[in-house]
């Protein structure tokens, strides 16, 4: 979890966390005064309105209707004032949702750009779920706020005026009209409190539910073959129990409290009439006045019913902040240097050097330790070893994805933390294990790494990787879209999309992580000839996790135990080597991946198999 | 502002449609009318105390206030005390009895739904797409309950108080009444007008959503890849450009909402202002008195919300009903593969016999396999082999009667397997599949799945049969260990010792295995091939092979392949028969064995 993990690096210590979460909240909002300002005011002109209806009333009871005057002038002002509550209406609904998109808008780009920067150490630790709820839920619970600032201030206008008014007509029965909307306020704030937790175990109710169906959707073969179907239907019956128990649980707390908010103002208007009734027959007050009152009453109902809303929506948007902040408030680990060298140029460039690397994802528990290396530029090397013996976070090392923590690794005679982080991932390109396509067309996906890129260098590029002709085949072609939403490509054809990614960005040092393990069998042969073209002339670190993928490589390197045991040609290292032999032993015994199952998930999986591997 | 619920042109039914799904949803919801009818009453009897409150404060105006009568006053007072606690009571129960009604029919709606998927055959789950299933029974079922939490509420409550008020309003004064509704035309044409344009401007959102959702997981999910190229500001401007059509779309909808309020609004405060321009009238003229004229006044503020709601209910009952539609479905799916009336238990043993079949997977152009016969006698192990789609994995599922053939039968002990129950189909013939497939719960929940009334002690024995019981009681929970969701807490090879286990408990006569293909670490690897080799002992196996150790150690090979198109068994007989046959088998040999030579070495 991202709370969880980043202890000490990521927050401030708690005292300053409460004001930097409403900091990060109030900075945004300064950037938005303007439109929060005209927000408020419209706000006031809409009070102004409201206010205006039950006086005008009133007016056209005791002056018109009662003294037998004329009455059409009042109701003429009636309506007038009725087109400014309802453009004003309008329009203070208008500001504060716009303002509170803005920076809902905003909060979500900087959340992201954030996250984009931040290290890679950072993302095997969280879950992508849950960045996803930092930046949805939360952000919409910060939203849910925003927008009831201006409109909170316009209400507290109107019920300020309000009360004013009422106390000038007279102050006895204002008192007792105002006696119970307190309890209004009160119990909106209670219910929305209430109603929040049995909402949200509701849908802990339904996402419960989405687990057992989800299961037996998708073991209905085991289901099937062990005619197992009223265990898994009993199992739904309990679910869908607990959802109607706790649904209607929510339905009682309804029931508590929203007709009570009905009945707490209708109360006021019956004391309004009874008090206000005898103060008219004794002529303390007129008829029309006390109607106004009555209007007055109902009139601060809604007002005060959301402010008790916005006081727990608070309350809710402050722990959303919290989390959000917690994101934004991670400092990225890798970081340019103060003063960045330049990588040296010339025709033979692309040495890699480990030297003494000491390494690990839990600073006392090494993944690599005394890792010794070199490349010669222009030559290959396939990294073998068994599941957690440290092949893929060579590889991590090399793109500063991580830092080491003893020894340094260096590109063409320059330590990689000297580099400038861009200079560093310019020169190095990768074939990751999993291909992520973006959703995008197919040239895109492919010049990826150089956006401007010619037409003629993606089909070139594609056509290295073997890519081309498929492409063509495709319904657009090189315009066709991919991705998760777009056209689904085989494990295959992904591969070699990647492929040709990285011979776009023509770096100095290729990194293949190996991949060939999510292909077909049949067309694995297909893969490791683009990889082979790629490779030509160009440094290469290949990971292997196939035997098959070890031949294209010129020499081989054997890890085990986080350092490298035996350095040689496959056939040396056959001949000599009983542990070289046993890994390979270990990887042949899966000839052949399903296609389309899925593939093994990313350094986050690999880095808690690497630790088991050392415990 | 709840926009709430919108209906695509594709969803939306026409009339009769949402006629007929209605009149059907209400079949289903008949177990519940008794506290439907109760809700009905109740909100019924809330709105009319509450109508009466207007009614009551003209009492005490005219009669009263205006009279000078403070008998009269008094009155009314207590009056309208009593209708309001009256209206709070009925309003209270009315939000338990419209739940109780609703959430029991979503419970029945899910637990039928549920059990409907669940009796539909493989064929099925292969057409329908798991994702789809799952939204069914989920946001399907979910947009429901918002309609059944407030939305039949709001429906009853708006249509009794929009026809009890109008009665209401009439009867006090009817010229009043009709001045005042002067604007209800307004409100009605600009409800309409606001349902559609809220329903478009809610699909839009929705779309954009989905679209920033997407962008974002992307951008998070592939971080590595954008890092590794050094692409962040691309992706910063394609997430800000997806982000800023959001907004777009977000203030579009406000703007959708935000003028139909500011006109409700006016509306509002314009029929007052008529029922006072032609009240002041009136009361001038002797037709009507004050209290009339406050009482026209107060009943207006509770006519037009309810139009109001009406038309944002539209979309809500729109969405539902396609919703239902949608589930209705896929209860109107027969289940191909049910059993028989007057079937039979299978015989205690005999020989599997596949007498020539022919199956046709569901929009398959050819048959997938094509008369096919085979006869596996009892405790005979044959290994089924092949490329990948020749048909392998079909023919077992056929012989365990996962789908049934479209010509041909495949029989046991001499009965047909469709004519045999299916708990003795079950108890006689067991499918291991290929990985481990475990459910959330506990490692012996997980062997129950396979016979649920076992007693710990039985499924301590089948753990013990396959030599795994140690395995897992060295857990510190031991059998109780909690799984985790699709058993994530344990490793791949020990899904596979709980799947074979499942098996054991159910001690079958004839085991169909799918061999696994994935990697295992060589430890666990070597358990699970003892702890198969022991499942197996004594019974009759099929297994679809993917490994040379398998096939040598089975009595006889049976290779599978495409003949025009479609899977026939083109070569049968042992191992050394196969080879000496100099065929596809031997060939397929040589190729395994090549594999296994350059990792080996030897």
């Amino acid at each position: 979890m991202v709370e969880a993990d980043d202890e000490g690096k990521s927050v401030n210590d708690g005292s300053d966390q409460g004001r930097e979460k409403w900091r990060l909240l109030v900075d945004l909002l300064k950037r938005q005064r303007r439109g929060l300002a005209i927000g408020v005011f419209v706000g006031l002109l809409w009070t102004s309105g409201k206010v205006a209806v039950p006086q005008l009333t009133r007016m056209a009871i005791d002056r018109g209707i009662e003294n037998g005057g004329s009455v059409v002038g009042w109701a003429l002002l009636i309506a007038l004032a009725g087109v400014v509550t309802g453009v004003f209406t309008a329009s203070r609904r208008y500001f504060a949702f716009r303002e509170s998109r803005l920076t809902e808008t905003r909060l979500r780009e900087r959340l992201f750009e954030h996250i984009l920067s931040l290290h890679i150490g950072y993302h095997d630790r969280s879950q992508t779920g849950q960045l996803m709820s930092r930046s949805s839920s939360d952000l919409n619970q910060v939203q849910m706020f925003v927008v009831m600032i201006p409109l909170t201030l316009s209400n507290l206008a109107l019920i300020g005026t309000v009360i004013v008014i009422l106390f000038l007509t007279d102050p006895l029965l204002a008192v007792v009209a105002l006696v119970p909307l307190p309890f209004v306020n009160w119990t909106a704030r209670r219910f929305s409190q209430t109603i929040h937790p049995a909402v949200l175990a509701v849908q802990a109710e339904q996402a419960q539910l989405a687990t057992v169906v989800e299961e037996s959707v998708a073991g209905v073969r085991v289901v099937k073959g062990f005619g197992a179907e009223e265990v898994q239907a009993a199992k739904l019956r309990t679910e869908a129990d607990d959802i109607q128990r706790v649904s209607l649980d929510a339905a009682r707390v309804r029931a508590r409290f929203l007709p009570a908010m009905e009945l707490l103002p209708t109360l006021g208007i019956i004391a309004v009439l009874g008090v206000g009734g005898y103060r008219v027959i004794d002529g303390e007050i007129t008829l029309g006045a006390l109607v106004a009152f009555n209007f007055y009453v109902a009139l601060l109902v809604w007002p005060l019913r959301t402010i008790g809303m916005t006081i727990a929506f608070a309350q809710r948007a402050a722990a959303a902040l919290e989390r959000v902040h917690e994101v934004l408030g991670t400092v990225p680990e890798i970081l340019d240097p103060p003063d960045p060298g330049a990588l040296p140029g010339g025709a033979s460039v692309g040495a890699v050097t480990f030297r003494d690397v000491r390494f690990g994802y839990e600073p006392d528990e090494p993944v690599l330790h005394g890792f010794d290396v070199h490349i010669e530029p222009g030559t290959s090397v396939a990294l073998v070893g068994a599941t957690g013996s440290g092949k893929s976070t060579v590889a991590r090392l090399l793109l500063r994805f991580y830092d080491v923590q003893e020894g340094s690794v260096s590109l063409d005679g320059v330590d990689v933390r000297d580099l400038a982080v861009s200079d560093v991932r310019g020169a190095v390109g990768v074939v990751f294990e999993d291909t992520l396509l973006f959703h995008d067309t197919v040239s895109a996906n492919i010049a990826f790494a150089h956006p401007d890129a010619s037409p003629d260098v993606v089909r070139r590029a594609a056509e290295l990787a073997g890519a081309h002709d498929f492409i063509t085949e495709l319904p657009d072609g090189y315009d066709t879209l991919l991705g998760e939403r777009g056209f689904s490509l085989s494990g295959g054809q992904r591969q070699r999309i990647a492929i040709a990614r990285a011979i776009v960005a023509d770096p100095r040092v290729l990194v293949l992580d190996d991949a060939t393990s999510a292909v077909d069998p049949s067309k694995e042969h297909e893969i490791r000839s683009a990889m082979e073209t790629v490779m030509r002339g160009r440094t290469t670190l290949v990971i292997a996790h196939r035997a098959g993928t070890i031949a294209i490589a010129d020499t081989v390197v054997l890890l085990d135990q986080g350092r490298v045991v035996a350095q040689g040609t496959h056939h040396e290292l056959l001949a000599t080597e009983e542990r070289y032999r046993e890994v390979l032993a270990a990887m042949a015994l899966a000839p052949a991946q399903e296609p389309g199952a899925p593939t093994t998930p990313g350094p986050a999986a690999d880095r808690s198999s690497a630790s088991a591997g050392e415990r | 502002m709840r926009l709430g619920h919108a209906v695509t042109d594709d969803e939306r039914l026409d009339r009769s449609e949402a006629v007929h799904v209605l009149r059907r949803a209400g079949r289903i919801a008949r177990p519940f009318r008794r506290p439907a009818l109760a809700a009905v009453g109740f909100i019924g009897m809330s709105i009319s105390a509450t109508l009466l409150g207007p009614v009551i404060v003209r009492h005490g105006i005219d009669s009263g206030i205006t009279a000078g009568n403070r008998r009269e006053l008094n009155l009314a007072i207590v009056a309208y005390l009593v209708v309001t606690v009256i209206a709070y009571v009925g309003s209270r129960q009315q939000y338990v009895y419209v739940n109780r009604a609703g959430e029991g029919f979503l419970r029945a709606l899910r637990i039928r739904l549920f059990g409907h998927i669940q009796r539909q055959p493989v064929a099925f789950h292969d057409r329908n797409k798991a994702g789809v299933l799952v939204s069914r029974m989920t946001s399907d079922i979910e947009s429901m309950s918002e309609l059944v939490q407030w939305g039949l509420l709001q429906f009853v409550q708006a249509t009794l108080l929009i026809s009890l008020s109008l009665g209401v309003l009439l009867v006090l004064s009817w010229q009043l009444t009709l001045v005042a509704l002067l604007v209800l035309p307004i409100i009605v044409v600009a409800s309409i007008k606001f349902q559609r344009a809220s329903n478009a401007a809610y699909l839009d959102v929705r779309e954009r959503v989905g679209q920033n959702l997407s962008t974002l997981q992307e951008g998070i999910s592939g971080v590595r890849v954008i890092q590794a190229y050094g692409r962040e500001p691309e992706q910063r401007r394609r997430f800000r450009t997806s982000s800023r059509a959001l907004y777009d779309s977000h203030l579009h909808s406000v703007k959708v909402s935000t003028w139909y309020f500011g006109l409700v609004e006016f509306c509002g405060v314009l029929a007052t202002a008529l029922a006072i321009g032609a009240g002041g009238w009136l009361v001038a003229r002797g037709d009507v008195t004050v209290g009339t004229v406050v009482a026209v006044v107060l009943l207006l503020a509770s006519l037009f919300e309810p139009v109001q709601q009406l038309s944002q209910l539209y979309n809500t009952l729109q969405s539902a009903t396609a919703s239902l539609h949608k589930l209705f479905g896929i209860l109107d799916t027969e289940p191909e593969i049910d059993e028989r009336p007057g079937a039979v238990d299978l015989p205690a043993d005999g020989s599997l016999e596949v007498d020539a079949v022919t199956f046709t997977y569901v929009g398959g152009a050819r048959p997938a396999l094509e008369n096919v016969s085979i006869t596996v006698a009892p405790g005979e192990r044959l290994a089924l082999v092949g490329a990948t789609g020749a048909g392998k994995s079909t023919l077992a599922k056929l012989m365990a009667r996962l789908y049934d053939p479209d010509q041909g039968a495949v029989r046991y002990g001499g009965v047909d397997l469709r004519d045999a129950t299916f708990a003795s189909l079950r108890r006689r013939i067991v499918v291991v599949p290929q990985e481990g497939f475990l459910f959330g719960g506990t490692v012996a929940d997980n062997l129950r799945v396979a016979r649920p009334g076992a007693t710990d002690a039985d499924v301590r024995r089948a753990l013990t049969d396959i030599g795994a019981l140690d395995h897992f009681d060295s857990f510190p929970d031991g059998l109780d260990t909690e799984v985790r969701e699709r058993g994530s807490r344990l490793s791949a090879g020990e899904r596979q010792l709980v799947s074979l286990a499942r098996a054991a408990l159910v001690d079958p006569d004839v085991l169909v295995l799918d061999e696994a293909t994935s990697n295992l670490d060589p430890g666990t690897e070597a358990e699970v091939e003892r702890a198969l080799e022991r499942l197996m002992e004594g019974r009759t196996v099929i297994v679809v092979a993917h490994r040379l150790s398998t096939v040598r150690r089975a009595d006889r090979v049976a290779v599978v392949d495409l003949v025009d198109g479609s899977g026939r068994i083109v070569e049968l007989g042992d191992h050394d028969q196969l080879v000496a046959l100099g065929g596809r088998y031997a060939m397929l040999e040589d190729a395994w064995r090549r594999t296994q030579s350059t990792s080996t070495g030897v």
